[in-house]
This record gives structure tokens, C-alpha cells and sequence, in this order.
């Protein structure tokens, strides 16, 4: 009989697979219908369902509210696109990406793991709007107009190659990269050391009499966010041909954090849902409205107080009690 | 009630000079900031575009069939308004895009419209790399770029302050440091001396700290860059600690506006700069202009409503001109095109895609742009830096 | 020796006075924060909002005619039942759940923008400047400086010395301390918790409101004015320790002198760099701040 935690993640997993199977039909229905601007919005969603993805990681498994997530995606980003700006090599922008993600997500950790709470909240908040105040005044990086010219590139396979200018075929790709993405974070937090973070979470003073290190684990789990965050943000060029401060602003890692807890805290998959309603919601709203911000913030506030556990909260015990019958049956 | 039946009057002319197939209107999308900091400016682009697409469509539409606008907010960034540019060409298939107001936005948007093998115009940006280093086939510029805006206060300043002791203030970022850079060698060529630069953060909350430099400059005039709600700040506070006595203060076209104004009362009186339109250019399009302007809005219009009514008439002449919507024949049309604003006659030169115009330069007195002096579009361009083509 | 006594006289000293009048600045938006975490442990991100709600309704009630001393007064008034409400419907709503830290923050970041988007559609997006109440400018030791400044150094104290009075001197601030100690004992000891952490969060929002109309002649007012100050006074907070008023106050000052003399001597695009890399400094070795908590000792 599997554990508490197993059953929601294979609930997870089914939810995984509803989402995977809507994008299929998705992009075939925008293929027949020569579609470009859903598919790439589409596309979108899933970029920023990736940072939602690693600001889940810390708020759902460490309980850190990062307020600045966006600095590792925008880091991803602006890497990305310098790289490809040299290089148009798909892998080169991926690998420089990883890179300077693990370097600044070990230095942004150390800094930030020396507190809690709503300091690790705050901290993280500034750092991010130093750093995006840096690249908002830096000739080098093209200051606050940005980097345009990113060009289009092949992602290359070996046996097969996919343009980031098709609509349909990056946006599958796009899929699949941020599925793999998931799957990894559910895997990883899964092990013992997911198992130890969560630990870590309920009760950190008791932790080390068990035997553990409570430092390591937690900087461990910051730095992976960091790389989900800066992976997912080293697509956006790709998908738009260009990068621009407004990137790493305040608004970038606040909607994040919206799409999380509107999805569900601590589910993962939460965060792809949410980070797919909220792209949606803005595009749809945002043609009604200029004053979108009201409609967002108020749908927000009222998740936070009626739906605490978020949409996930009320989908997965569902499908949890479905999983559940089926094993008796 | 009143507009649409004149909408229908206009459609009814329209079918009756062309035939049937005039019920397809043009689309033209606007992606504007209609929220965040640029929202004031937004206002204004909405404003003239949609005055002169009303004259348009009651006086026939444009090569008899009406025009649409599609407005979308970009919230003044390029992420934003890369996604809408997107939506507006490929969902709602327009042929003809404008409205973006921050360089970075119309540059991204620029590269989303050459992708799409479609057209755009700003009426706003005014850093010079949108029609030279970062120069588009696909972009075009309808209002004065800041090498224009320098060019007529520097003759103003050697005309009116010859030798002038120049000390500048710019936002520290890159259209602030560039205009600093472009006015500073406008200036120095006509005779002036420069006695030092401050370069102040985006959305500094107290300029006193700069005020210290600024006296021991001892300088007679003040070049400033900055915008917005920061230009409300700089100068009232300057007028708190009487530094605006013995100082003549200049600056670019968007560091006072009608957005600003008002909240920046007494403080802008006498402020002077080089800028494409004033609400007092005493021609009788221009007095046409501002009443219907003022009619529909209860404002004045500045120079982004100004140049935003301004297009939709060069857009028009283009596609007139070409006998379609067509992205190379527009282009083509577009290219050396001749056409009427408020403002006097304008020229898109072909080399760069950058509007010639007559420039103003113009002083604050009693709360209006009063024009003190004029520079012809030939002297203020300069050279065509374009690369691309 | 003389060169140096000119120098402090016309350099440094100037800069210094400006300095201390940001510092006030900062000072006021940051005691109705600290306030608010000190006492209900709830850290308000929408604070920044409050302070541009209480210049927006001193504009809007200025421009039917009321002196800008009476809205002085009015505002502050006038903000209290607004956060009393805010804190009844809201807050009290997520309060008690067992990441209260997370939740709040959160229902006032929403809250936040819901206000600044509010702001742009009552008001419009372009900026307002009331006119400066005390017009003129004195000499003090040969530095210029206006008085509405020098009348905000002096109100300041004032409104320091009057909280602190409440907070530490009165009745009600020791009710108040002990609903933040421990809330279970001060129930039943007979404390109206539910009215004490109301009245608390209101009061804290009403300091904003002051805060609001008191700098809008220096500052203006514009939908978006609620991030002018808010990271500034996050870091004044926490390096001064949260919910100490002492430590807002000495926090306030030296981080705005920090500011105000290295702008003299570097670009100023690096005073907020500066600022925060003293506050993870200060995090680093002295986590609960110059002054340590509220109500805890």
C-alpha cells in the first residue's frame, strides 16, 4: 500500500497525462486551422508554467516563498540569447544557461538560506530588483530597450531537427521540455532527499537529531529552482526573438507566484495549470479591460481565501478517491 | 447615437463611390501602454488616432473602405506587447500596426512585424537607434527622434544664450545617457560650455541631492532628460530650493508634456524645448485640429496625439497611393512620402524610414507651449545612418 | 583645516540635511510597517498602497477645499475604519492558518494591485502636485533649506514621539504588546484580541495614510507611488529589527545618510545596491535586527 505522498504524486501523474493529451489535441486543432498566435501563446504558458513550476519547488517543499524567481529566469534568458546571438546552437544556449544558473544559484542560495520566512521572502525580492536594476542599466546587455535579434534556430537531434519559428513544433517541444522538467522535480522530491525537504519544512529543529544535514538539502532544492527557473526562461528567446529587462522585474516573479498558489501549492503540477490559466486569463481579460490588474488581483485574493490548497486542491483528492476504487475494484 | 448614424452616412458614401466590396474595413491594431507608468501617453496615441480614423471614415475611409482600430494593451513591456503584436497580426489579421511608446517595445515589435512580413509605425519612441543602428524595413517613424529635438534647441541656445554654461541631468539609462550625449555635442558645436553631468536612477525620489553639484557648477542653463512623473519631481523641487531663478532650464520633448504639466504648475514655466508639434502652432489646421481635439477629449492635445492623428492621414495617402494593403506596396508608397499633419507638411525619408518635419522650439509661458523659434526639417535631420537598406 | 571645515559646510553638511529629510520620509512609511509586523506578524505588502490611499483622499478632499491642515488630521481619521475593515474581512480570513507569514503576504500582495489599478481608474494615470503648505526658506548655519522640510524633520519627531508614547505609555499599547505576546494569555486576561489586532493593523495603515498626505507636497502623487518607498522601507525594517519603533527610527537615518553621502562620491545607481547589501549583511550576522522584536524583549 503506497504512502500518502506517492498517491497524490500518481494523481499527479494522471493530471500529467490529461494535460499532455489537451496539448496534443491543441496543437492538432491549430495545425488544421494554420494557427500561429494560440500555439506560440500556448508556448508561452508553458515557459512561465516552468518558473511557476520552481517557485512551487520552494514554496511547496521547502515553505520559502521566493518574491523573485524571475532573477533566475530572466539570467536564463539574457544567457540564452547573448549565446544564441553568437552561436545559434540550441545546446550551447541550454548548457551556458544551466551553467551560470548553478553559479548564481549557489552564491543568490548562501545568501538566502541564512534566513526564513518572510525574510527569505524579502531577501529574495531584493535581489532580484538589484539585479534587474543592473541589466536595466547595462549598455552591454542593451540597458532597458533589451536584446532584439535573437535568431531563429534549429533544435537539433541528430536524427531530427525542430525550428523555434514553427508554431506547432516548438510548442510540442516546449511540451515536452517542461514535462521532462516536471518529471524530474516530481522524482527528485520523491527520494529520500524530497522526502528530507519536506521534513525539513514540518519541523526544522528536529531534523539534525535524525541525523541530517539541514543546510545542504535546503541549498540543494534553491539551486535546483534556480536551473528550473533559468531552463524555462532560455526558451523565451527562442519563442520571441528577443529578451528585455521587464524580464526579471517584480511583475515577472509575482505573477509566478500567482499561477502557484491559484494552482496548488506543493503539487507541481499545479503550477503548469495555473501558469496555463493565468496566460490565458491575461490574454482574454487584457483585450476587454486595461484595468486587468484589478481582475487578476481580485481572482487572486479569492483564491487565497476560499481555495487555500488552490485548484489542485479541489481536482486531485478527486481523482485520488478514483485511483483509489480502482485498486480495490 | 450621433456617431454611428455619421458612420453609417460614411459607409453609405463610401459604397456609393467604390461598389460593393468597400463593407471590408482596414484594420489597423494599436498596441499602446493603456495601463503602468506610460498609461498618460497611451491616452494620447488612443486620442488622435481615434479623431482622425472618425475624420477618415465620415470623409469616405481610405480608398473607400472604413477603418477599424484594434486597441491592446502592451503595459509598457516588450514581453507584452511582443504577444499582442503577435495576436493582432495573425488572429485578427491587421494590416497596418502603431501605439508602442517605450523604444524597447516598438524594437521587439518592429522584429515581430518583419517576421510577419507586416508594417508598423511608431508615434512616440525617440531614441535615434529605431531609424539607425536598429533601423527596420519594416519599421517607420512618424514623429521627431531626439537628434531632431537636440538639433533645434541647440540653434535656439546659441541664438539665445550664446556660450551658454550648460550642466546636465540625466535617468540613468539608456535614452537618458543618449540624449544627454546628443544634445551635450549639439550644444558644444554652437559655442556652449559644458560644467558637468549627474546621471539620477529611474524613478528618483529626491533630486536634492544633485542640487549641491549643481550650484558649485554655477551653470546658466540645465539640460534634463527626464520624464514623466521624475520631471515633476526635479522641478518643483528645484523651485523649493530656489534654484530656478538664475537658471534657464532646457531639456527633451517628453520631459514636459500635457501629462505632466498641470502637476508640475509654476515650476515649468519658462522651460524650453526643441519638439515636432505645440498645441499654439498658429496655422489653421493646427487651430482645426485642437478644437475637434479638444472637443472630443476635453484636453489639449501634445505631440504624441499630434503625431498619432498625423499617421493615420500618411497611412492613408500610402495605401491610396499603392491600391492596397499590400506590406511591399504600402512600404513602397510609404517611402518619400509627402503628407499634411497639424503640424505642417512631413516627409518619411526613404533611406531610414524617419520622418522630416519642421521643428519648434518652444517655451512654457502661462502654462502653455508658446513657440519661440523654428528649425526646418532639413537642418534638424541629419545624416541617414541606416545599414539595412 | 579650513578647507576641510568649508568643505563639510558646503558639501557635506547640505547633503547630510537632505539626507535626513529622506530619512524622515522613510522613517514614516516604515512605522506603520513595523507596527503592523511587530504586533499582528503579518508583513503588509500592500503598504505602499495605503500611503498612496491617504494622499489620493487628501487630494480628493482638497480639491472640494479642505486646508491641508485639517486633512492632517482627516486622513489619518478616515484611514482608520478602512483598515479596520480590511483587517476584519480580509486578514482575519487567512490568519489562522498555519503558514499565516505566507498567506497574508499574499492577500496583501493582491490587495496591492487591486489598489494600484483602482487608483489609475478613479484618478487617471497621470501625476498630481498639491501645492507646498509653507512656501518660502530659511538659512540654517549658511545651508539652504525650505521649510516645509524643516517643518517635516520637526513633525517627524513628533509623530515618532507620539506612537512610541501610545505604543510603551498607554493602556491600550500594553494591551496591545501583550495581544502580540502572547495572544492566549491576553484573552484571558480579558483582552479583546479579535478588536486589538484590528485596531492595530488600522492604525498601522492610517500612520501610511499620514505618511501619504505629509510627503505628497515633496513627492506628488500618481497611481503607482506605493513602490517609491517600499523596498527602502522593507530593508529599514528589517535591519532595524521588526516591530521596533527605535530601530525604524535608527535604521531610517543611517541607511539614508549611507545614501546620501556615497551619492557624493559614487554613482548614484548604487545607493539601493549599497542599502541592501548592508541589509544581507545584516541578516547574516544579526538576523532579528539593531532592535530585536516588538513585544518580545
Amino acid at each position: 500500500m503506497a504512502d500518502a505522498l506517492t498517491r497524490s504524486m500518481r494523481a499527479s501523474h494522471v493530471l500529467v497525462a490529461i494535460l499532455v493529451v489537451a496539448s496534443l489535441i491543441f496543437a492538432a486543432v491549430g495545425v488544421a486551422k494554420g494557427d500561429t498566435f494560440y500555439l506560440r501563446l500556448g508556448t508561452e504558458a508553458l515557459i512561465f508554467a516552468g518558473l511557476a513550476l520552481s517557485v512551487d519547488i520552494l514554496l511547496g517543499y521547502t515553505g520559502l516563498l521566493s518574491l523573485g524567481q524571475a532573477l533566475y529566469f530572466g539570467l536564463g534568458a539574457y544567457v540564452s540569447a547573448l549565446v544564441l546571438m553568437v552561436t545559434p546552437s540550441f545546446w550551447a544556449a541550454m548548457g551556458g544557461a544551466f551553467a551560470a544558473a548553478v553559479v548564481v544559484g549557489v552564491v543568490g542560495g548562501v545568501i538566502a538560506n541564512r534566513v526564513r520566512g518572510v525574510y527569505f521572502a524579502l531577501i529574495t525580492f531584493g535581489m532580484a530588483q538589484v539585479a534587474a536594476k543592473v541589466v536595466y542599466n547595462m549598455r552591454s546587455l542593451g540597458a532597458s530597450d533589451g536584446l532584439i535579434g535573437v535568431p531563429i534556430i534549429n533544435v537539433n537531434f541528430g536524427f531530427a531537427a525542430i525550428s523555434s519559428a514553427s508554431p506547432a513544433g516548438f510548442f510540442l517541444f516546449t511540451l515536452a521540455f517542461i514535462i521532462i522538467l516536471y518529471a524530474l522535480a516530481a522524482y527528485l522530491l520523491d527520494t529520500p532527499f524530497g522526502r528530507l525537504l519536506i521534513a525539513l519544512k514540518a519541523n526544522e529543529r528536529r531534523v539534525p537529531f535524525l541525523g541530517y544535514d539541514t543546510v545542504t538539502p535546503r541549498l540543494m532544492a534553491y539551486v535546483i529552482a534556480a536551473v528550473i527557473a533559468a531552463l524555462s526562461g532560455a526558451l523565451y528567446p527562442m519563442l520571441r526573438g528577443f529578451v528585455s529587462p521587464e524580464l526579471l522585474f517584480f511583475s515577472t516573479s509575482g505573477n509566478a507566484v500567482i499561477t502557484v498558489v491559484t494552482g496548488g501549492v506543493g503539487t507541481l503540477i499545479g503550477a503548469l495549470y495555473g501558469g496555463i490559466l493565468l496566460t490565458l486569463l491575461k490574454s482574454v481579460i487584457g483585450s476587454y479591460t486595461e484595468h486587468h490588474l484589478v481582475v487578476i488581483g481580485l481572482l487572486f485574493m479569492g483564491a487565497v481565501i476560499f481555495l487555500p490548497r488552490g485548484l489542485m486542491g479541489i481536482v486531485r483528492p478527486a481523482i485520488e478517491r478514483l485511483l483509489a476504487r480502482r485498486t480495490k475494484s | 447615437m450621433t456617431y454611428k448614424t455619421t458612420m453609417m452616412a460614411a459607409l453609405l458614401a463610401a459604397t456609393a463611390l467604390s461598389g460593393a466590396q468597400a463593407a471590408d474595413p482596414i484594420k489597423i491594431g494599436v498596441v499602446t501602454p493603456l495601463s503602468g507608468t506610460y498609461a498618460g501617453i497611451g491616452q494620447q496615441v488612443r486620442w488622435g488616432l481615434e479623431l482622425a480614423t472618425k475624420e477618415v471614415n465620415a470623409a469616405g475611409g481610405i480608398a473607400g473602405r472604413q477603418v477599424e482600430l484594434i486597441f491592446e494593451d502592451e503595459e509598457a513591456n516588450p514581453a507584452v506587447a511582443v504577444q499582442k503584436a503577435d495576436k493582432l497580426f495573425q488572429v485578427n489579421k491587421v494590416d497596418f500596426l502603431t501605439g508602442t511608446v517605450n523604444s524597447g517595445s516598438t524594437l521587439a515589435v518592429g522584429q515581430v512585424a518583419e517576421r510577419a512580413g507586416k508594417l508598423i509605425a511608431t508615434t512616440v519612441s525617440f531614441a535615434d537607434s529605431i531609424t539607425t543602428d536598429k533601423c527596420s524595413p519594416n519599421v517607420f517613424r512618424v514623429n521627431a527622434r531626439a537628434g531632431q529635438q537636440s538639433a533645434a534647441l541647440a540653434v535656439w541656445l546659441s541664438k539665445d544664450k550664446p556660450k551658454a554654461n550648460v550642466f546636465y541631468l540625466g535617468p540613468d539609462y539608456e535614452m537618458g545617457r543618449s540624449t544627454v550625449a546628443a544634445f551635450k555635442s549639439a550644444a558644444e558645436k554652437v559655442g556652449a560650455t559644458s560644467s558637468g553631468e549627474v546621471f539620477a536612477p529611474l524613478d528618483s525620489k529626491d533630486y536634492t541631492q544633485y542640487f549641491g553639484q549643481l550650484r558649485s557648477a554655477r551653470a546658466q542653463v540645465l539640460y534634463t532628460s527626464v520624464a514623466g512623473n521624475d520631471t515633476v519631481r526635479l522641478l518643483t523641487q528645484m523651485q523649493e530650493f530656489g534654484l530656478l531663478t538664475n537658471l534657464t532650464v532646457v531639456g527633451a520633448s517628453g520631459t514636459v508634456t500635457a501629462q505632466n504639466l498641470p502637476a508640475i504648475g509654476k515650476a515649468a514655466e519658462g522651460f524650453v524645448t526643441g519638439v515636432g508639434y505645440s498645441a499654439q502652432i498658429d496655422t489653421p489646421e493646427n487651430k482645426k485640429f485642437v478644437a475637434a481635439f479638444q472637443a472630443a477629449n476635453k484636453m489639449d492635445p501634445d505631440l504624441y496625439g499630434a503625431d498619432s492623428y498625423g499617421l493615420i492621414y500618411a497611412y492613408k495617402a500610402a495605401v491610396e497611393k499603392a491600391g492596397s494593403t499590400d506590406t511591399d506596396k504600402v512600404r513602397k508608397a510609404l517611402e518619400d512620402l509627402k503628407w499634411q499633419t497639424p503640424q505642417g507638411e512631413k516627409t518619411l525619408r526613404a533611406g531610414d524610414h524617419q520622418a522630416i518635419q519642421t521643428m519648434y522650439v518652444v517655451r512654457v509661458t502661462g502654462g502653455k507651449f508658446m513657440t519661440v523659434g523654428q528649425v526646418s526639417g532639413d537642418d534638424a535631420i541629419g545624416p541617414d545612418a541606416c545599414p539595412r537598406f | 583645516m579650513s578647507t576641510a571645515i568649508e568643505y563639510f559646510q558646503f558639501v557635506l553638511a547640505p547633503q547630510m540635511l537632505i539626507g535626513l529629510v529622506l530619512g524622515v520620509a522613510v522613517i514614516l512609511v516604515a512605522l506603520g510597517l513595523t507596527i503592523i509586523f511587530g504586533l499582528l506578524d503579518v508583513i503588509n505588502m500592500s503598504h505602499g498602497e495605503f500611503y498612496a490611499l491617504g494622499a489620493f483622499i487628501a487630494l480628493a478632499l482638497g480639491s472640494i477645499g479642505l486646508p491641508f491642515w485639517l486633512l492632517v488630521i482627516l486622513v489619518p481619521l478616515v484611514m482608520l475604519p478602512i483598515g479596520y475593515v480590511v483587517e476584519r474581512g480580509l486578514i482575519q480570513r487567512v490568519f489562522h492558518s498555519s503558514e499565516r507569514h505566507v498567506t497574508t503576504l499574499l492577500l496583501t500582495f493582491g490587495l496591492g494591485l487591486v489598489m494600484e489599478d483602482a487608483f489609475r481608474l478613479v484618478f487617471g494615470p497621470n501625476p498630481h502636485k498639491p501645492e507646498t503648505p509653507i512656501p518660502g526658506a530659511i538659512d540654517v548655519f549658511g545651508v539652504f533649506l525650505p521649510l516645509y522640510r524643516l517643518f517635516l524633520i520637526v513633525g517627524g519627531a513628533v509623530i515618532v514621539a507620539l506612537v512610541a508614547v501610545v505604543v510603551y505609555r498607554t493602556r491600550l499599547g500594553a494591551m496591545v504588546r501583550a495581544a502580540a505576546f502572547d495572544r492566549h494569555m491576553a484573552a484571558s486576561l480579558g483582552v479583546p484580541v479579535q478588536h486589538v489586532y484590528a485596531g492595530a493593523f488600522a492604525f498601522g495603515v492610517a500612520l501610511a495614510g499620514l505618511a501619504g498626505v505629509l510627503l505628497a507636497p515633496i513627492y506628488s502623487v500618481f497611481p503607482t507611488m506605493g513602490r517609491d518607498f517600499i523596498l527602502m522601507a522593507f530593508t529599514v525594517v528589517i535591519v532595524g529589527g521588526m516591530g521596533s519603533i527605535a530601530g525604524v527610527v535608527v535604521a531610517g537615518l543611517l541607511l539614508t545618510q549611507v545614501q546620501a553621502i556615497s551619492s557624493l562620491y559614487i554613482s548614484p545607481v548604487w545607493s539601493d545596491p549599497i542599502v541592501f547589501g548592508i541589509m544581507v549583511i545584516m541578516l547574516m550576522v544579526r538576523p532579528q535586527g539593531l532592535f530585536g522584536r516588538l513585544g518580545h524583549g
